[in-house]
């Protein structure tokens, strides 16, 4: 996706927003915007979400199927939660089933299922967030625009919208995001861009202290790993790996990890064994991928906080 | 497109917001129209009356939903297809209320001279002309370009008023049509002037939805 010298301002004589905005988003990856109040980064997320149209200059190759989460959503729309999200699924392209399915298991997710027959104007400030949140993850948008999204939303429901998005990066989405908790995300963004005075530019990420933990994973299989992993996991062979095949059940297909005929490249190391160490951020979008490609978790440990 | 009329015709029944609109037609035409006075006469207050109906339902349904939700919708649908939803929903039920209107009316008034089948085809097209007329003089006088809600009321009362006397008008050419036929009990569709409303609503409905993301 890009934008070329977009500028944007209000009706016709207002004053300019954003001015020379050139950016260059990859199709895939997590992008943050940062920025005071004030300077303009919720016009840029809706210049990208596709909401406002640029004043001058031009933005190119938005996906389609694109999402975005207010900030604050007081919804005071005639229908219930459950009925909303239907109909925000079916004006994204689902099906009446798969609409209510969906809004369903995700209205559980954040943990207000309770609420799916509630009217909208009824619900807290907190659950017409989550509302708003599912209603962008209901129908897997190839681009996701988050304006402070986990604000309002309790500590079980950021954790899971923190989920959500790892989710939506490993199946190859984009997430925008801009949020004022420092550490949402924290050295997760491909992309960093400042907004300043009206102005875009790239900004590099102030080097988190990396005390975070990690998490060992000790994986066999046969199946060519895709090429990127959540998380970017350090992959080595076993070491002694002769003592954890004998361990195997006889019969299981442990050798042959060679690149895969469609042009997966296959962590190439021990015949079969990987031990891959990610940050405990990203272990479980790794596991759930390894057991997607039929992998077997053979062991699992914590390293414990680095300082 | 169909997903969002969906949408947005819940939102203008669930909401209640269509009762006031109906009840002003219903007391136009109620008060107006007499059982047994002549055909072509009674259908032309029953036209009239549902373009200010159609104003104001457009201008109810391109407003009524909060800012927040309008963006999550603009951004999964984009911002014009949303706006000409909302549009076509607000025109399309104040047709379909105006077409059951002439139906009655028809059923109702002294056909002497007219058949039933040409009275009801020149109702419903002078009622679609008034239908469309008044769409887009709501269309052009709600957001995107008056936001402001007394500027956009005021202008949109004036606006209904002139596009019913004006010449060169499509509804006043169809109203024309109606009354001049009345006199001599001959009724002639007003094919013409529904073909130049439908002309000014989509300038309208183009113009509209194309200023939304530009202007708001």
């Amino acid at each position: 996706m890009r934008l070329e010298r977009v500028g944007r301002r209000h009706g016709l004589r207002g004053p300019w927003v954003l001015r020379e905005v050139s950016l260059d988003l990859p199709a895939a990856g997590l992008v943050r915007v940062t920025g005071a109040n004030g300077t303009g980064k919720s016009t840029l997320l809706r210049l990208l979400a596709g909401i406002d149209a640029p004043t001058e200059g031009r933005v190119t190759g938005r996906p389609a199927r694109t999402a975005y989460v207010p900030e604050r959503f007081p919804a005071a729309l005639p229908f219930t939660a459950a009925d909303y999200l239907v109909h925000l699924g079916r004006i994204q392209g689902l099906g009446r089933a798969a609409a209510r399915t969906r809004a369903g298991d995700w209205l559980e997710r954040f943990g207000a299922a309770g609420h799916a027959r509630t009217p909208l104007a009824e619900l807290s400030k907190g659950t017409s967030q989550k509302v708003a949140v599912a209603q962008a993850l209901l129908a897997d948008p190839a681009l996701l625009v988050l304006d402070e999204a986990w604000t309002g939303l309790d500590t079980g429901a950021r954790a899971e919208l923190d989920t959500a998005v790892r989710e939506r990066l490993t199946a190859g989405a984009a997430v925008v995001y801009v949020d004022h908790d420092p550490r949402r995300l924290a050295g997760e963004a491909d992309a960093l861009y400042g907004v300043e005075a009206g102005r875009v530019r790239p900004v590099r990420e102030t080097p988190a202290a990396p005390a975070r933990p990690l998490v060992r994973i000790t994986a066999s299989g046969s199946r060519p790993l895709p090429a990127r992993l959540p998380g970017d996991p350090v992959a080595e062979p076993v070491p002694g790996h002769d003592g954890r095949a004998a361990r195997r059940p006889p019969g299981e297909p442990g050798t042959g990890l060679a690149p895969g005929d469609d042009g997966r490249v296959a962590h190439t190391a021990a015949p079969g064994a990987l031990v891959l160490t990610v940050d405990a951020a990203h272990s479980d979008a790794l596991l759930g991928v390894l057991l997607a490609e039929a992998w077997h978790i053979d062991h699992l440990e914590s390293e414990g906080v680095r300082v | 497109m169909t997903a969002l009329l969906r949408y947005q015709s819940g939102l203008l029944l669930r909401s209640q917001r269509w009762l006031a609109p109906l009840l002003l037609y219903v007391a136009i035409v109620g008060v107006g129209v007499r059982a047994g006075e002549p055909v072509l006469g009674a259908l032309g207050l029953t036209a009239a009356a549902l373009l200010p109906v159609a104003a104001w339902s457009v201008r109810i349904c391109v407003t009524q939903e909060p800012p927040a939700a309008r963006n999550v919708v603009a951004a999964a649908a984009g911002r014009g297809r949303t706006h000409l939803a909302a549009l076509l929903t607000g025109t399309a039920w104040p047709a379909l209320v105006g077409t059951v209107a002439v139906l009655v009316v028809t059923a109702l008034s002294d056909r002497r001279g007219v058949t039933a089948l040409a009275a009801v085809s020149t109702g419903v097209l002078a009622a679609l002309t008034c239908a469309l007329t008044g769409a887009a003089v709501g269309a052009l006088s709600s957001r995107p370009f008056l936001p402001a809600p007394g500027w956009s009321l005021t202008v949109l009362v004036l606006g209904c008023l002139l596009a019913l006397v004006t010449t060169g008008s499509p509804a006043k050419h169809a109203m024309t049509t109606l009354v001049t036929g009345a006199r001599t009990a001959t009724a002639h569709p007003p094919a013409l002037a529904c073909a130049g409303a439908l002309l000014l609503v989509a300038a309208a409905a183009a113009l509209s939805s194309r200023a939304t993301a530009r202007l708001e």
